[in-house]
């Protein structure tokens, strides 16, 4: 019976290790990662999970060693121990070094990724220039662009519902709105995850690597429809985001005479993707 | 000793039970049948319909019986097609094919190649085991399904000697060689659509599409009817029913800053056939509506057979007509200058030609008189429209405009107005004389003025 309720208690960190030793193989992990810093905040991931992985085993291991040793036998009397003083001072020393080194190794890269202070400019975009406004709200992503005196109040700006389109290799730089409820813009193969808050704009940068389509997701729980706040994030090559930028405002102007067929055919617009 | 041995059976049952669940998974869906409509908005006589079908159930047998014959089931929706849609070899059951460019087919095409890429290229490979269908593309899942049968039989085949190595290599490029044109040419029938539909869209819209889907109360405004076939953002005039591009669109950008979000998320055929889906589910409202009407006024002589179809397909003419309405401007969008912007905001308080003032109010605050009205107990309510629901006029200064914020579409809205609710058409307001009161340049300048107004807080959150 001993035996059974300890490989029971086993049963659980051994499944949650197994679970994690597979996942990779079963696309269970991160996706690729495709900015600039995300390889930063994946090894900071790694290095806690490899903290925190070892730790739990050697726990565990303990814990399971305790149930089947230690379990209550017959009428044997239990021993009153009143602790140990160096045995107490090794387990609280070793964990605050170990949320010290997570504590420091972090703050360069906190610092690079979200402090507004140290955004990088070099593209043209800044925190008082940005490329764009992210709107979020119940249950959308608007995003919109400024006008061409980069004037984001004007009549001219360009807006695109659930579509982020920028340019590749470029330091991104944005401003986070949300128009009611707490939002999160999300974008996992960024590693880039930022709270919109109602009320505060909140400056947010990235530079994505590869040219592609990667999902836009809401994390905070935001209403009923949270799970339809699924966008996307265009990276473009930089020629051709400047030209799509270009085509968007000449649109316009648009006298609707270009949505006519030329052929009288019941078709689409071949905007329309 | 007693209690571990009871928790180890209640830990091991709950397992199983688990287990068991997970097998029972995709379980039975429930079949839908459409309901009828029980209260016909906009229209004088639906008190006397509401009356005859709620005492009537032979009344409520004949109708639906009519509406079935024309549409089918959810689970199996299609249009009926009259003899001479038969003779002029016209199919609205395959809008991909009838209704849908070649150009717009072909980018159909390309996008489905690329999505279908896995299953295309574990096809060619020849493992097909490894082909996952989308499911709620249950027509091909079906038509694949019926493959991996005979496939799975062949292999069988190889052990009892049913069936040999060369047979089963026969098979397998046969199936390559047909198979990947069913991928790439996929347009979501009826049925597809349906069952789209059903995962994305019922909720709100109901089944029916009456906007009286189980979250619908909790929305302000309310997700669209669409039985009475009034649709409030086309780019048509004279009331239109949309085009379906007008309907595209909505799917593409949502309506903003309602409820109603993008489904840009999903591929352009499976977006295509929502709209094919929407378009039955609003032909049959409205055919609903006219029929009842009909039923009430002859409830002794029931539905005859000509009257149901010629009632189908005058809605279909409707719809049909919606080409010929397109609103556009013949020339350059005209250039705002502060002339045109104060002469569009003295036609905007002229209370004899555009008189904006009297709804959208003075400052643009969507606060006229014309705004409110007295309800039976006297107190001041906001107007309704067409299905009943309190609206207010939009609030010009927060520049969120909901069917595109580009000048032609805020032209479009003041030219044609919006259906269903009390803002007008601008262009067919004649003087005395028969004449337009706004010309097109006049339209223009009430375009550009209200443009300058959302400017000041377009911005703000």
């Amino acid at each position: 019976m001993r035996l059974l309720t300890t490989l029971l208690f086993l049963a659980v960190p051994i499944l949650g290790v197994w679970s994690f030793w597979i996942a990779d193989s079963y696309g269970w992990w991160f996706p690729e990662n495709v900015s600039t810093y995300g390889d930063k905040t994946d090894s900071l991931f790694n290095m806690i999970t490899y903290m925190v992985g070892i730790t739990f085993v050697l726990t565990e291991v303990c814990l399971g060693w305790f149930i089947f040793r230690y379990s209550r036998k017959g009428q044997t009397k239990a021993v009153f121990s009143h602790g140990n003083h160096k045995l107490e001072m090794v387990w609280t020393a070793i964990p605050a070094l170990m949320l010290l080194l997570v504590a420091f190794s972090q703050m360069s890269i906190w610092a690079e990724i979200k402090f507004s202070t140290g955004f990088p400019d070099d593209n043209g975009y800044s925190v008082e220039e940005p490329l764009a406004e992210v709107y979020a709200s119940q249950f959308d992503w608007r995003v919109r662009y400024p006008d061409e005196d980069g004037n984001f109040n004007g009549a001219d700006i360009v807006e695109t519902p659930f579509e982020f389109v920028v340019p590749v290799d470029t330091n991104v730089v944005f401003h986070l709105k949300s128009r009611d409820v707490l939002h999160s813009f999300f974008v996992p193969m960024f590693r880039l995850k930022q709270d919109a808050v109602p009320g505060m704009t909140i400056p947010v940068w990235f530079n994505a690597r590869e040219v592609g389509e990667y999902e836009l997701i809401c994390a905070e729980l935001c209403g009923w429809g949270h799970y339809k706040m699924a966008g996307m994030v265009k990276v473009l090559e930089q020629a051709d985001y400047k030209e799509w930028l270009e085509t968007k405002r000449q649109e316009l102007y648009a006298n609707g005479s270009e949505e006519l067929l030329a052929d009288g055919d019941d078709g689409y617009e071949e905007d329309y993707e | 000793m007693h209690d571990i041995r009871r928790n180890v059976a209640l830990l091991l049952g709950s397992a199983l039970v688990l287990v068991g669940c997970d097998f029972q998974f995709e379980g039975q869906r429930p079949s839908l049948r459409f309901g009828l409509n029980s209260n016909i908005l906009a229209n004088e006589d639906s008190g006397v319909y509401a009356a005859e079908l709620a005492q009537d159930p032979n009344a409520q047998a004949q109708i639906r019986g009519a509406l079935e014959m024309l549409f089918g089931t959810p689970d199996a929706p299609s249009f009926a097609r009259p003899e001479e849609w038969i003779d002029d070899e016209y199919d609205p059951n395959y809008a991909g094919y009838y209704e849908i460019s070649d150009a717009a087919f072909e980018a159909i095409m390309a996008q489905n190649e690329q999505l279908f890429a896995p299953e295309l290229e574990a096809i060619a490979r020849g493992n097909f085991a490894d082909v996952r269908v989308q499911r709620e593309a249950l027509d091909l899942r079906d038509y694949w399904s019926g493959i991996m049968a005979e496939y799975e039989e062949l292999q069988a085949g190889l052990e009892s000697g049913d069936s040999t190595e060369s047979e089963l290599a026969e098979f397998v490029a046969a199936i390559q060689e047909e198979a990947p044109a069913a991928f790439i040419e996929w347009y979501p029938s009826l049925r597809e659509s349906a069952e789209l539909y059903r995962q994305q869209c019922l909720h709100c819209h109901g089944v029916e599409g009456g906007g009286d889907g189980t979250t619908a109360p909790f929305l302000n405004p309310r997700p669209r009817d669409y039985r009475p076939g009034i649709f409030k953002f086309t780019s048509l005039d004279n009331k239109s029913r949309p085009r379906r591009e007008d309907l595209y669109r909505v799917l593409t950008d949502g309506i903003y800053p309602t409820a109603m979000p993008s489904f840009r998320r999903f591929s352009n055929a499976q977006l295509n056939g929502l709209v094919d889906y929407v378009r039955l589910l609003s032909i049959r409202g409205e055919t609903e509506i006219l029929l009842a009407v009909e039923f009430a006024d002859n409830v002794d002589e029931g539905l005859p057979m000509e009257l149901i179809q010629s009632t189908y397909l005058d809605v279909w003419e409707k719809w049909d007509a919606a080409a010929d309405e397109y609103i556009f401007f013949d020339g350059e969008v005209p250039e705002s200058t502060p002339e045109a912007i104060a002469h569009g905001r003295e036609l905007y308080m002229d209370a004899k030609s555009a008189n904006c003032v009297s709804c959208h109010g003075e400052n643009g605050r969507g606060d006229g008189p014309s705004a409110f009205e007295m309800d039976a107990d006297g107190n001041e309510v906001r107007v309704k429209d067409d299905w009943g629901n309190e609206i207010a006029p939009r609030d010009l200064n927060r520049g969120l405009f909901r069917f595109g914020r580009r000048p032609i579409d805020i032209y479009r809205r003041i030219y044609a107005g919006i259906n269903g609710t009390p803002m007008p058409s601008h262009a067919s307001m004649k003087d005395s004389e028969g004449e337009r009161l706004l010309s097109d340049q006049d339209l223009w300048d009430i375009v550009h003025y209200v443009r300058s107004v959302s400017v000041k807080e377009a911005s703000e959150g």
